[in-house]
C-alpha cells in the first residue's frame, strides 16, 4: 500500500516514523518549506520529498495516480483541504485523511466528502471536557451518518431533570436514554426509572441538542450567570 | 447585488471600486488594514479586516446575505477554501476564484466553482501579443 503524507510537522513525522516500519507499506513524505525538507532528507533519505503536495504536477512526479490513501496533516486547514480533493477528484485517489487544526472547518470537510478528519483541538477539547469532574455532559462518540451522538451525562444536585420519572421528563427529539449507572450498578431504564443526583447516563442524543441535555442535567444557573459556550 | 471580495490587492481593490461605482454593495475583506489604501477615498463600500478563511469573520462581513463572493487572494489554496466556504456552507449563489495554479483552476471548475487563471491568461496574452499584427 502506497501512503503519501502531506505535511512533515510532528504529526506528519510522527506518522512517517510510525508506518516506515511496517513492510506493507510503503511511505513517501512531503514537505512543502525547503529547509525543513532538507533536513528530513538528511535523516530519512528517499522517506522524505520537497514539494506542495496539492500541486499536479509535482504528484505525478511522486506517483500519486498508484497511491492507496493520502494523509494531509500540515498546520493549514485550507492546503490539507485541497490535497485531500486534488487527490480524490484527479487522482481518483479512494481514501484521504485530513487533518482539522480549527474544529469550525470541520463542517465543510464533511460537506466535501472528506469524511475521515482527524482533528487535534477537538480530541484534546474532549480530553479536557473528560477531565473536568463537574462536566454535566461529556461527548464520547459522534455519528456521522445519522447526526447523533454518544454522550455521558452527570445527574447534579438541583437539576431539574432529579427526582423526575423518565416518562415525565421533556426530552429532546431522537433522544434515547440507553443506560442509567447509579451506585448500584448500571442498569437500562424504562419509564418509571426516577434520575437521582450523582446519577451517570448515558445516552444517544442529536448533536444539536447538547445545550438542551446539558441544562437538564445541571444544577440550575445562578441569578446573573451566563450559560457556558457549547463547545464548538 | 450584495458582494463580498476577499483580498485588496491590486486586483481585489479594482474590481470592489469599479463595483461599487456602479452601485452595488461591496463588503472587502483583507488581513492588513493598510490594503485598504489602495480603495480611493470615493470608495463606498465597507473595509473588513480579517481573514476569509475564517467563517465567522465571513459572517460578519455579511457572508449570508451576500449575493456573490470573490476570493482574491495570493494563495490559491485559500481562495479555494474561502470559495467552498461560500458556497457550500453559506449558499451563496455566485462564487468567482482566482487561482494561479491552471491545472487546480481546472480541477476546482470542475467541481462546481467559477474559478479563473491569471496564469493561463497572461500566458495566452503574451502569445498573442506576440505574433500580433504578422
Amino acid at each position: 500500500m502506497y501512503i503519501i503524507i502531506v505535511g512533515a510537522g510532528n504529526v506528519g513525522y510522527g506518522l512517517a516514523l510510525e508506518l516506515y516500519g511496517n513492510t506493507d507499506y510503503e511511505v513517501l513524505l512531503v514537505e512543502r518549506q525547503r529547509q525543513r525538507a532538507l533536513l528530513l532528507r538528511e535523516e530519512l533519505g528517499e522517506l522524505a520529498v520537497e514539494g506542495d503536495g496539492t500541486e499536479v504536477t509535482f504528484l505525478e512526479r511522486i506517483g500519486a495516480r498508484r497511491a492507496d490513501l493520502v494523509i494531509a496533516v500540515t498546520g493549514d486547514d485550507a492546503h490539507n483541504l485541497v490535497a485531500c480533493q486534488v487527490a480524490r477528484h484527479h487522482f481518483g485517489i479512494g481514501r484521504t485523511i485530513a487533518r482539522v487544526n480549527n474544529p469550525r472547518n470541520e463542517r465543510l470537510f464533511q460537506l466535501l466528502g472528506i469524511e475521515a478528519t482527524v482533528s487535534a483541538a477537538a480530541a484534546v477539547l474532549a480530553q479536557i471536557e473528560v477531565d473536568l469532574p463537574e462536566q454535566a455532559l461529556i461527548p464520547l462518540v459522534k455519528l456521522r451518518a445519522s447526526g447523533l451522538e454518544v454522550v455521558d451525562l452527570h445527574v447534579q444536585e438541583d437539576a431539574s431533570a432529579a427526582g423526575v420519572a423518565l416518562r415525565d421528563l421533556d426530552l429532546p427529539e431522537r433522544t434515547t436514554i440507553s443506560l442509567v449507572i447509579s451506585g448500584e450498578g448500571a442498569n437500562v431504564p424504562d419509564g418509571d426509572t426516577v434520575l437521582r443526583p450523582g446519577d451517570e447516563i448515558i445516552a444517544i442524543i442529536d448533536q444539536q441538542a447538547e445545550p438542551e441535555m446539558r441544562a437538564l442535567v445541571s444544577a440550575p444557573l445562578a441569578p446573573g450567570a451566563e450559560p457556558r459556550e457549547p463547545t464548538p | 447585488m450584495k458582494i463580498v471580495i476577499m483580498g485588496c490587492g491590486r486586483v481585489g481593490s479594482t474590481v470592489a471600486t469599479r463595483l461599487d461605482a456602479e452601485g452595488h454593495d461591496v463588503t472587502i475583506v483583507d488581513l492588513e488594514t493598510q490594503a485598504f489604501r489602495r480603495l480611493p477615498d470615493s470608495f463606498g463600500g465597507e473595509r473588513f479586516a480579517g481573514s476569509g478563511v475564517d467563517d465567522r469573520v465571513l459572517i460578519a462581513a455579511g457572508i449570508r446575505e451576500a449575493d456573490a463572493f470573490i476570493a482574491l487572494t495570493q494563495g490559491d489554496n485559500r481562495n479555494l477554501f474561502a470559495s467552498q466556504l461560500a458556497k457550500h456552507l453559506f449558499r451563496v449563489e455566485t462564487v468567482v476564484t482566482r487561482v494561479y495554479d491552471p491545472l487546480r483552476a481546472e480541477l476546482f471548475a470542475d467541481l462546481g466553482l467559477r474559478t479563473f487563471s491569471p496564469t493561463r491568461i497572461s500566458g495566452d496574452l503574451a502569445y498573442d501579443s506576440l505574433f500580433e499584427g504578422r
